[in-house]
């Protein structure tokens, strides 16, 4: 167990203020957040790079809050992969073995099965220069798997890489983590990678972390309006709640949407996209929230359709590419949408980050 | 860019450069070709001009490692910490550029004659008045701050993630520089030790100052060229001379082929 608790740290621009997180061995941890979120510093603290102002990162039990990061046992790997210039694939790969001097012969066989793990073992005689992003990336990823780490960090790994490239690497990184069962901490701007890697998912914004859960967890219910902003949950409205048995009504604008929920106030509601029914008809089912309004626009994401519907405010509706050529919808068309009040999340709005 | 061909600055500004250069290859053929081929080699086969070559070559390689042993240390401190006063010890130790090499001269001959520290040292035997040893330390005092900024330079531009990078993987902070920082300044590291090394080769002014001009004692390169120039003996002066433009040349070589220039 890896127990980061109350780290702060002060570097100007970039700082943490008091940020914890807790991870169990074998745990793959996706950190989201903004730039300037404190994100890489919090992960070089982890490492060992910084000494933190506050707080203590605990290893299986032990203190490692003031120990020299090569005790650590926590390797780390870069967006612009740091290889070593002037050494070849290889000697990067054993740099840390060489380190720790392992016998030549065991840090060869090690070097050969990493290498043969992340597919570059034909470019082991290479220097970093004449290597793709993709293969040094790779090298990184060798280089820092070969130690046996406790945890392997990896700082936006995949975002130096064209699509293709990433798509591949992200796989890879999954099968290496399901092989190696290696504790994992990866940074990433990427929600694609939150979901496909991330057993818990943290979300931080200026120094701190805002929420940890499963990733469908914080998608489905951000804790406050920054996370339901970043996460992208589109339809995010600001109103005000009055509260009877448990079933909120929110006025937002000149419609009332109704949640289940006893907060009372300024809150800021969010339905997913996905979650919105759209008819040409009235709903006759008994659902809560159903709004008469008007399709201004269409936007074509990909496999997606959204439409932007004119209830009075405006809601995104996500439709699959044939359920929306079955309903034949147009620009200007009258339509109904209609969602249930458990698929309305309702959260406080006092302050954007609270 | 105007690339018009009868632009009259494009014309005016190109003749003036072209016509530096010029002037610098003339001045160069006109000292090489000024003596007899025969004067010329009978000079370099002189004993003076032997001496001249010996304490020079000597002289500037220990004032070089001087200068790598005391520059490159400071420059890493200068890159990579942050402490109170950096900006003004910066400054300060780019200040030996501007001083004219004859008041630096004066300053370490006043250190080495007048004060303890300077007594102390010739009590121990390292006199540094009128010797060899003060070539050396003036050489590498006008000459440490080229070595300073260009390794500087050249620790900026290496990210300090790659130590990072090393240290995770079992190196502590002297074994990351030395396996990797190092390792990958070597150019600049070869831009700045040449750049030392025919600074020091051609040091004269605070050589003057510290060492004198003594025939076959502290007679390096330049000293033989003034000192031969003086007394007329004009064969000698220009064999010196000759041998220091040979030096340049392969160095501004070595200097321009490691991108000294865009670290200085």
């Amino acid at each position: 167990m890896l127990q980061i608790q109350n780290i702060s740290k002060d570097m100007g621009e970039f700082f943490l203020d008091h940020a914890s997180l807790e991870i169990s061995k074998g745990e793959y941890i996706v950190i989201i957040g903004p730039t300037g979120a404190g994100k890489t510093i919090l992960l070089e603290t982890v490492a060992g790079i910084y000494e933190p102002d506050g707080g203590s990162i605990h290893l299986d039990g032990n203190d490692i809050t003031h120990a020299p990061p090569k005790d650590r046992n926590i390797t780390m790997v870069y967006q612009d992969y740091m290889l070593f210039p002037h050494l070849t694939v290889r000697d990067n790969i054993a740099f840390g073995l060489k380190s720790k001097k392992v016998p030549s012969d065991e840090i060869h066989e090690a070097v050969q099965r990493y290498a043969e793990m992340l597919h570059i073992a034909h470019l082991l005689h290479r220097y970093p220069d004449t290597l793709s992003g993709g293969e040094q990336q790779r090298a990184a990823i060798a280089r820092a798997m070969v130690m046996s780490p406790w945890a392997l960090l990896l700082d936006e790994p995949l975002s130096a890489l064209d699509s293709k490239t990433r798509e591949n690497l992200r796989k890879e990184l999954k099968d290496l983590h399901e092989i190696t069962k290696t504790t994992i901490i990866h940074i990433t701007h990427n929600f694609e990678e939150v979901f496909d890697l991330a057993d818990r998912v943290a979300i931080m914004n200026e120094g701190k972390m805002v929420q940890i859960g499963v990733p469908d967890e914080i998608f489905r219910k951000p804790k406050n309006h920054f996370v339901a902003e970043f996460v992208g949950a589109t339809n995010v409205f600001k109103g005000t709640s009055t509260s009877e048995n448990g079933i909120a009504s929110v006025k937002i604008g000149n419609i009332i949407v109704r949640a289940h929920s006893e907060v009372e106030g300024d809150v800021y509601i969010s339905v997913r996209p996905e979650e919105i029914l759209i008819s040409t008809a009235p709903l006759a089912s008994p659902i809560r929230n159903a709004f008469p309004g008007k399709i201004s626009e269409i936007r074509h994401c990909g496999a997606m359709i959204r439409l932007i519907v004119d209830i009075g405010v405006t809601f995104v509706v996500a439709l699959t590419r044939q359920g929306f050529e079955e309903a034949e919808l147009g620009i200007g068309d009258l339509v109904y949408i209609a969602f249930k009040a458990t698929s309305v999340h309702l959260f406080p709005g006092k302050s954007t980050t609270e | 860019m105007r690339r018009g061909v009868k632009s009259p600055l494009r014309v005016a500004t190109i003749a003036i450069g072209v016509g530096l250069a010029l002037f610098i290859v003339l001045l160069l053929l006109l000292i090489m070709s000024h003596p007899t081929l025969e004067g010329m080699i009978n000079s370099l086969k002189s004993p003076e001009i032997h001496f001249a070559i010996y304490l020079s070559l000597v002289t500037s390689f220990i004032s070089t490692g001087l200068c790598i042993l005391i520059g490159v240390p400071a420059a890493y401190a200068l890159a990579r910490y942050d402490f109170p006063g950096k900006h003004v010890v910066n400054t300060i130790l780019d200040m030996p550029l501007a001083l004219p090499p004859l008041v630096a001269g004066v300053g370490l001959l006043l250190f080495f004659g007048t004060t303890p520290v300077g007594e102390a040292l010739a009590m121990a035997g390292l006199v540094f008045v009128f010797t060899p040893l003060g070539i050396i330390v003036a050489q590498f005092f006008v000459n440490v701050p080229f070595m300073l900024r260009i390794m500087r330079s050249t620790f900026e531009g290496i990210s300090p993630r790659y130590e990072y990078v090393a240290k995770t993987l079992g190196c502590n902070d002297t074994q990351a520089l030395w396996r990797v920082t190092l390792p990958m300044a070597a150019n600049g590291f070869l831009a700045g030790s040449v750049i030392t090394w025919a600074k020091g080769i051609g040091e004269f002014g605070a050589a003057l100052m510290v060492a004198g001009a003594t025939r076959m004692s502290t007679e390096t390169l330049p000293i033989s060229l003034f000192l031969n120039m003086s007394c007329g003996k004009l064969d000698l002066a220009i064999s010196a001379a000759t041998i220091l433009i040979f030096m340049s040349l392969l160095s501004l070589y070595i200097f321009e082929r490691y991108g000294g220039f865009t670290r200085l």
